[in-house]
This record gives C-alpha cells, structure tokens and sequence, in this order.
C-alpha cells in the first residue's frame, strides 16, 4: 500500500485522473443503455422480432400497427423511465452529499410527497369544480415540491445551522402528514381516485413524446448543474464547518441543491407519480463501485439510476402481461433487499 | 515587541453572544506574525467562538476583527480559505474517501470549477503528506486509520491549503505522546518555512506551554493576561481561572513552565 509516485514519469503524483475516470465510466454507461435499451423493447405485450425492431427503429417507420407500438409506445415509455431514474438518483446522491447523511433521498425528505399532494389537489379541483387544471399540473407538482422543503427547513432551522437528524425527521413527518392529506383526498372524492392512485404508486404506461419533453429539460440541466457542484460536495463531507473554513458558502450551495433538486422531482413526479428506492439505493451502490469523490459518483448515479428505473419499468410491464404491475412496487422489491445485502457487507475499506 | 511589524489579526472591542448568553465581551487583542500562539482557558471560555471569529464563520455583535488589516466582513470567503485554514478538533468525515482525496480538498479553493485542478494542486497535497509523515497510507480511507493518524491527515489537508495563518482546534485531544511531539515539531517546521502565524487552542497545558510563543488565557468570555508562557502560567492566574490550586514546577530541560496537580 506504499503511496510513492510510480516514477519520475508519474506527473499526478499519484492521483488518478478523474477525468478519464468520468469519461470510461460515461462511455461504459453509454453503451450499457443502447443495449439493456435494445433488449427492453423486446419486451411487451406483443412480440415482435429483435431484427423487426432494429429495422423499425433505423427506418423511422411509424406507418404500421408495430411501428406505432415501438414509436409510440414503447420508446418514449424507455425514454421517460430512464429520464426520471436518472434525476431520481441524481437528486438523491447530492441530497446525501449536501445533508452528510446517507439515509437521506427526496422521497425521505418528503419533496415527492409534496410533488405528489400538489397533483392530487389539482386533480380533486378538476373533478369537483370542472376546472381543467391537467396543463397546469407540473405548475401544481412544483409548488407542493417547494412547500414540503421550505416546511422541512423551516421546521429544522436552528440559529446558525442545520443538524440534520432534525431535518431528516421532520422530513419523515412531513411525509407522512402530505401521505395522509393524499389519502383523505382519495377517501372523499368519488371520482379521479384512479388517477390519484396513480401518483402514489407510481406509473410509466401513459408515457408520450410530448411528456419525454416536459421532463427532458429540467431532469439534463438540473443534472448536469448539480453535477457541477460536485467539489464542494466533496467539501462538505468534511463537516459544515470545514465547508466553510474552505471557502464554500454553504447556505448558498444548500439553497442551490435544494431548489435544482425539487425542480427536477417535481418535473419526474408529476409525470410518472412516486418512485421510490431509486434515489436512496443508486448513490449507494455507485458510491460502492467507483468511490464517494461526486465528481464521479454523480455522474454514475445517473446512469445507474436510468438503467435500473429502465430494468424494473420492463418488469413492470411485462411480468403479468398484459397487465401491469405499480413501478414503484417493483422498485420496492429489488431495491429494499439489495440495500439490506449492501448494509450488512459494508465494511471501512469500502468507498461508501 | 517589534514596533514596525503590523499586526496580522486584530480584534477590537469584540463582543460576541449566543442567544443572547455573552460568550465573549470587549476582547481587545493584536496578533503579530512569525508567533505561535496559543488560547487556553476554561471549558466555556470562549476559546473555540474566538477562532470562528477570526476566521469569519461567526459574525461580532459589537466590534470588528481584522485580518490583515481588513474587515473580515468584507473578505469573500473563497478568499478567507486561502488566508486561513483550520484544522478542526475532532470531525467525522461523512462519506469513506481515500486519504489522498482528503488531502487534496485543501486544494478546493485554488481549483477553477470549469478548467479543474492543475498539477501542481496534486504536487502540494503530495507535499502536505510527505511533511506530515503520511503518504504511508495514503490509498487508504478516512475509516481505516487510527485517531492520531487522522489528525495528522487534516493538518495535511490544512497545510495542502497554502494559508497564511493556521488555526487548530485541541489538536492533540486523544493522542499518544509520540503523536503530540512529531505534531508539535511538524508545526513549528510549517511556522518556519511558510506561515505568518499558528493560532491553536489548547485544553492541555504543558503542550500549550511547549509549542506557544504567547498565550492568551481566556475567563468568562474575557482575556486573563497575554504573554509568553513564563508569564501566563503561574500560580496566581490559574488559581484564579481554574479556582483550583495548581502546582507548577519548571521543565528540566527547557525554560517552561510545567502544571502538575
């Protein structure tokens, strides 16, 4: 374990280059999504043959029956999981690097419950005023996002900072209490309790072009943007005090993640409804494979995090097909057992 | 004192509370470089608040602090990090880095968000480890190693900072004996080569007494007496601060006071 320059040759002194790290894992991930992409739209309620796909796809053929399940259906369905496990996971991996807390994810924060309180009450106006709120539900999803964060902040706040045990329970409490609200919405309206129910299981079947675009922007920037803020999450690990000692204002960088981060759930949620695990299990296992640096370890998260939403939405739809099974559940099943494995094999050599 | 020499930091008529409980009242006090200086006192003395004061983590009710001359209000931060770093007292990483990767995060401040670190940010940290003895174990994470090797890991990281000044936070709470003499030699070594001035608090008398050039002896929010450590530690002002009878014998080799009990 002797840390020497290999030989004079060793310009870095020793430290690897991050940058051709971030790039191999980049092209690795790349091409890891073309494939399981591939093999994905394999799956589904109708066969079709791989080659059929492949000749589907490279001629842009919309014009038959299964040009239109793979153009239509299939693809921005593939898009949509893959856009929202990649936000989930990112969003979770810099929540856990602001809040120095690996328990931490947007779900636990109560953030998608506010996303998803804020779609079910205008899905209740819609049905008992007639109002029609559909285009402005991202607008409704926003809103609640940033209700449950300010809540959490304000009920956590102490004089000069944020201890985040408190933050975290009020999160857990402000979870529930918005949970409840959806419940009690659910129980009083007699109509719209489908589409409510939606939001709480979480669903990717009514996926189109047109809601890939919705979620596409916010879910890029806001990734690459807290991506850039990767170094002084690194800062922080050491302590909010230690953040500060080297030059990192971290009230703004808090506000920064936090506002960036319930965008982008708010954006995913309002379309797909609560997908949980996602964002609390990928930062783990991608701290677990390449290290905690976040300069790496974000960029992993989101392709991990669009490769696993992209597996478990296969599942999804074609375990009992033709029906189809919650995604959230899904995610649930795989994610709960594997975080319990990784729990228990966690030792203090592991980078995590 | 050297007349001519200016006063690296200044407090002047600093007062500071917390919740309205003062912590520090009317602290007048200059700082000269090329010292080592040390702050002792009580538990609750005030001795930590005065640091983060310096450093501009804490902001004076009453008063203004001066580093270089310059209000430290009107330092941006960045900029702060690079006069001063800090080692803190005691602190838990959160996630399990590489010791390397530790080290380098002193380099955070120097580092330019779009065009990434340089090579020589690798060859400081590199160095900061070399002087600090801890290249050993470099390639292993912050959870694997032992408190005192800790320790020495965030002088690194301090040192890999490039500051003017140093502030420490009871550096040597917990450690072997070893530990606090190649800590003490690595930082009068640091003091020598490129700092303008060490500023630590100590909760350890006899180690306040070996590595200071002054001491600053702080009660109920105030300063006792400053001077060097002949001057400070005696029989009368620790009677008075630590309202117990101390016995003080002189080093055998060394002309320093020693507090026995």
């Amino acid at each position: 374990m002797k840390f020497l320059p290999k030989s004079e040759k060793n310009e870095y002194y020793g430290y690897p280059n991050w940058r051709s790290k971030a790039f191999f894992i980049l092209i690795i991930g790349f091409f890891s999504i073309l494939i399981i992409g591939f093999i994905a739209l394999n799956f589904g309620a109708i066969a079709i043959q791989p080659q059929k796909i492949w000749s589907i796809i490279w001629q842009h053929q919309t014009d038959d029956s299964l040009g239109l399940i793979i153009w239509e259906l299939r693809l921005p369905r593939l898009i949509m999981a893959m856009l929202a496990g990649m936000a989930l996971a990112v969003v979770g991996g810099s929540f856990q690097g602001i809040l120095r807390n690996p328990l931490t994810d947007p779900y636990i924060l109560g953030v998608s419950a506010g996303a998803a309180l804020g779609a079910c009450i205008a899905i209740a106006f819609q049905y008992t005023m007639g109002l029609f709120l559909a285009p402005f539900l991202p607008v409704f999803a926003l809103f609640g996002s940033f209700v449950s964060i300010y809540l959490v902040y304000l009920l956590s706040r102490k004089r000069l900072h944020l201890p985040t045990t408190d933050l975290l329970l009020s999160g857990v409490a402000i979870n529930f209490f918005f949970s409840a609200i959806i419940t009690l919405l659910l129980a009083i309206s007699r109509r719209g309790t489908h589409s409510m129910l939606f939001w709480l299981m979480g669903d990717l079947s009514t996926a189109s072009w047109q809601k890939v675009s919705w979620i596409a922007l916010p879910a890029f920037a806001g990734t690459i943007y807290q991506i850039s803020a990767a170094l002084e999450l690194n800062a922080m690990a050491l302590g909010e005090e230690e953040a500060l000692h080297l030059g990192i204002q971290t009230g703004k960088l808090r506000l920064k993640i936090f506002l960036t981060g319930s965008m982008m759930i708010a954006a995913v949620v309002s379309f797909t409804g609560l997908i949980g695990f996602v964002g609390l299990v990928i930062p783990h296992i991608a701290r677990l494979l390449v290290g905690p640096d976040h300069r790496i370890m974000l960029p992993a998260s989101a392709l991990m995090g669009s490769l696993f939403l992209l597996i478990c939405d296969t599942l999804a739809r074609s375990i009992m097909a033709p029906n189809e099974i919650p995604i959230g559940a899904i995610t649930a099943l795989i994610g709960a057992p594997l975080f319990i494995h990784l729990l228990k094999r966690r030792n203090d050599s592991d980078g995590y | 004192m050297d007349i001519d020499s200016k006063p690296i930091v200044s407090l002047e008529g600093v007062s500071f509370s917390y919740n309205s409980q003062p912590v520090l009242q009317e602290i007048n006090l200059s700082l000269f470089p090329g010292k080592f200086i040390g702050i002792i006192g009580p538990n609750g003395s005030g001795k930590t608040t005065m640091l983060k004061l310096i450093s501009g983590i804490l902001t004076p009710q009453k008063g203004e602090v001066k580093v270089d001359n310059r209000n430290v209000r009107t330092i941006p931060r960045r900029e702060m990090a690079k006069i001063i770093s800090m080692v803190p007292q005691e602190s838990y990483v959160a996630y399990n880095y590489k010791i390397k990767e530790i080290v380098f995060m002193g380099r955070i401040p120097y580092i330019n968000q779009w065009k990434g670190e340089t090579i020589p940010d690798y060859q400081i940290s590199y160095d900061a480890m070399e002087r600090t003895d801890s290249l050993g174990y470099a390639e292993k994470r912050i959870h694997q190693i032992s408190g005192g090797e800790k320790q020495r890991v965030q002088i690194a990281r301090a040192l890999a900072q490039t500051p003017r000044i140093l502030m420490l936070d009871e550096f040597t709470s917990h450690l072997d004996l070893s530990y606090k003499y190649e800590i003490s030699k690595i930082l009068q070594d640091a003091l020598k080569k490129e700092l303008k001035c060490i500023i630590s608090v100590f909760h350890d008398l006899n180690l306040a007494s070996f590595c200071s050039d002054q001491l600053i002896l702080l009660n109920k929010g105030r300063i006792e007496t400053i001077g060097t450590p002949q001057e400070v530690i005696n029989e009368y002002n620790l009677k008075k601060v630590y309202r117990t009878k101390p016995y003080i014998i002189q080093h055998p080799e060394l002309s320093i006071p020693q507090v026995i009990m």
